[in-house]
């Protein structure tokens, strides 16, 4: 391979690598910070992501909603369902026997209902196309060609996460999040009602799941098993720290370059392998993660 | 004067332990009342039963004649009671700075929380020295005037101390108590201090209970417990 053609997939698989990695540092936000405000590992966030896309595609396709109308109903929807879930499920098991095992359990279950719905109203059986609202075309950056659609993934990913950072870090309703996860006790102490708190974590994280979604969704196939993108938005998260916001979008586009520059210059066929190689340097190296700080035991 | 803060007939517990059975207690307006026992007595849950962190499965808690009943630990900051933890219970991740805001967490006025933060500050000058430090990388001294002022910034009428002495040097339990006595004064503030230092504990209160086992063994004016040998040898180990 000549140093020619190394240049230019280094600039393609680290372009389109980006354009991916936004979708998994979106997914990985969304389970970082329920993780870090409630100490729940939630197993339901590929569900979410897979729900919003078939609730996209059937107020699209069934009810008749124009895109605009229809994106941003269903991402409010995506975010009610799961504050409905904090409320009605999790406050409930919680409430039974406050063990985080038994709160991880309830996403799992929840996950399973969701696969099942879908799969119950027959759309999930085959996989469908979901339509683009982003005109066809490209651009090129240096010697990286990006499709407009792959722009507006990236631009919008961007100005989510950027949103999502300033509530978190600037705002009262920020504040009382990052207090619950640093501190429970101290928190009710000022004043701070936990099960709204973490409510609105929940509502976020739907609703941050949901804009990967409707954002991803054109350039993938839907199906009732789309959720199991969220394998890499773990290993996103992990490669993080799991607890820290930007090591979660970090580590979200390093999954997604080192994808594409696998499939680039290994094979299509190694791309699976590459999330689990990041793994497991990043846990040889420095097992607190990216931006884990240091390391803390926990009692379970 | 009329009782601030009233408790009547607490029982409380963590499952099947019981750490509190029937524990009645009363906190003037404007008073410090000492709350005195060796470990595992029951003065923690005492507080968090008041804080609404702990429910009582028997008895009430009144505020200025009113039930506490059916509220939670953020309606009970609202409405005027703040709790020193024990334990530096702090936000370690946030900045001093940071730390005094989210105190006042239950407050909407924004120029009262800034003009406290300069009050708090004239109290603890060591704050306005660290203010911008992560509070967890503070001394443990240090902590517990945040941990102090972090209560104040909320405007109880009502303040719980959790063993504010624990693990500081005599001088800094001379300190910080002196700092808790000119708060009471100047700021007109009703104190219950949970504490094991016994000594300092009946020196700056008006009245005393001791709790042992989660009952009130004995209650008195703090000068005729501090006076009473044996009951200080046989509860309070000194
Ligand atoms: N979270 C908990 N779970 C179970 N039991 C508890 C819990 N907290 C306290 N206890 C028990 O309740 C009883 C009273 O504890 P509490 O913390 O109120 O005592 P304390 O007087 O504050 O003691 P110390 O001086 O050591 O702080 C003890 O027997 C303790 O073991
Ligand atoms: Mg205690």
């Amino acid at each position: 391979m000549n140093t020619e053609i190394v240049f230019l997939f280094l600039q393609q698989g680290i372009a389109s690598g980006l354009v991916t990695g936004s979708v998994y540092a979106l997914l990985a936000l969304a389970l970082v910070i329920v993780f870090r405000t409630t100490d729940v590992a939630n197993f339901a966030e590929g569900e979410f992501y897979m729900a919003a896309a078939y609730l996209a595609f059937f107020l699209i396709a069934l009810v008749g909603l124009p895109i605009w109308a229809a994106a941003p109903a269903m991402v409010v929807g995506i975010a009610v369902a799961a504050g409905l879930f904090q409320r009605v499920v999790l406050r409930r098991v919680a409430a039974a026997r406050g063990v985080s095992v038994n709160l991880v359990i309830a996403t799992l279950g929840l996950s399973y209902v969701l696969k099942g719905f879908v799969r119950a109203t027959g759309f999930g059986d085959t996989p469908r196309s979901f339509p683009s609202v982003v005109p066809d075309g490209s651009v090129t950056l240096g010697q990286a060609s990006l499709s407009y659609l792959d722009l507006a993934i990236l631009g919008a990913a961007l100005a989510v996460m950027a949103a999502f950072f300033a509530v978190f870090n600037l705002t009262r309703t920020g504040r009382a999040m990052r207090a619950v996860g640093m501190n429970r006790r101290a928190a009710q102490l000022v004043g701070i009602n936990l099960g709204r708190t973490e409510r609105l974590v929940w509502i976020f994280a739907g609703g941050i799941s949901a804009v990967a979604a409707i954002l991803i969704a054109p350039k993938l196939l839907m199906t009732a098993e789309m959720g199991g993108v969220v394998t890499l938005a773990f290993a996103a998260a992990i490669v993080g720290g799991f607890a820290s916001l930007p090591g979660a979008v970090v580590g979200g586009f390093i999954i997604g370059i080192a994808e594409n520059l696998v499939g680039l210059f290994v094979s299509t066929r190694a791309i699976n392998v590459a999330p689990f190689v990041i793994i497991m340097l990043v846990l040889i190296f420095k097992p607190q993660g990216l931006f884990g700080g240091r390391l803390r035991v926990r009692k379970v | 004067m009329a009782d601030l803060l009233e408790l009547d007939d607490i029982c409380a517990g963590y499952g099947r332990i019981e750490a509190l059975s029937g524990v009645s207690l009363r906190v003037p307006e404007g008073g410090i009342v000492a709350l005195l026992g060796a470990n595992g007595a029951g003065k923690t849950t005492t507080l968090n039963v008041v804080s609404g962190i702990v429910a009582p499965t028997r008895g009430e808690v009144r505020l200025a004649g009113r039930s506490l009943r059916g509220l939670g630990s953020d309606a009970i900051v609202a409405a005027g009671i703040s709790q020193v933890p024990e334990g530096r219970e702090i936000f370690r991740d946030m900045s001093v700075h940071e730390n005094l805001v989210i105190g006042a967490h239950a407050r909407r006025d924004k120029a009262g929380i800034a003009r406290d933060i300069e009050v708090m500050t004239g109290y603890f000058p060591i704050l306005a020295k660290r203010f911008r430090q992560m509070a967890g990388t503070m001394s443990g001294g240090e902590q517990q005037m945040l941990l102090i002022a972090r209560a104040l910034m909320a405007r109880p009428k009502l303040l719980l101390l959790d063993e504010p002495s624990l693990g500081l040097s005599p001088l800094l339990v001379q300190q910080i108590f002196d700092i808790i006595v000119r708060l009471h004064r100047d700021e007109k503030l009703t104190l219950l201090i949970v504490e094991q230092n016994a000594a300092v504990a009946l020196a700056v209160s008006d009245y005393a209970y001791i709790l042992e086992n989660g009952e009130v063994v004995a209650k008195g004016p703090s000068a005729v417990l501090a006076a009473d040998d044996s009951l200080r040898a046989a509860y309070l180990g000194a």
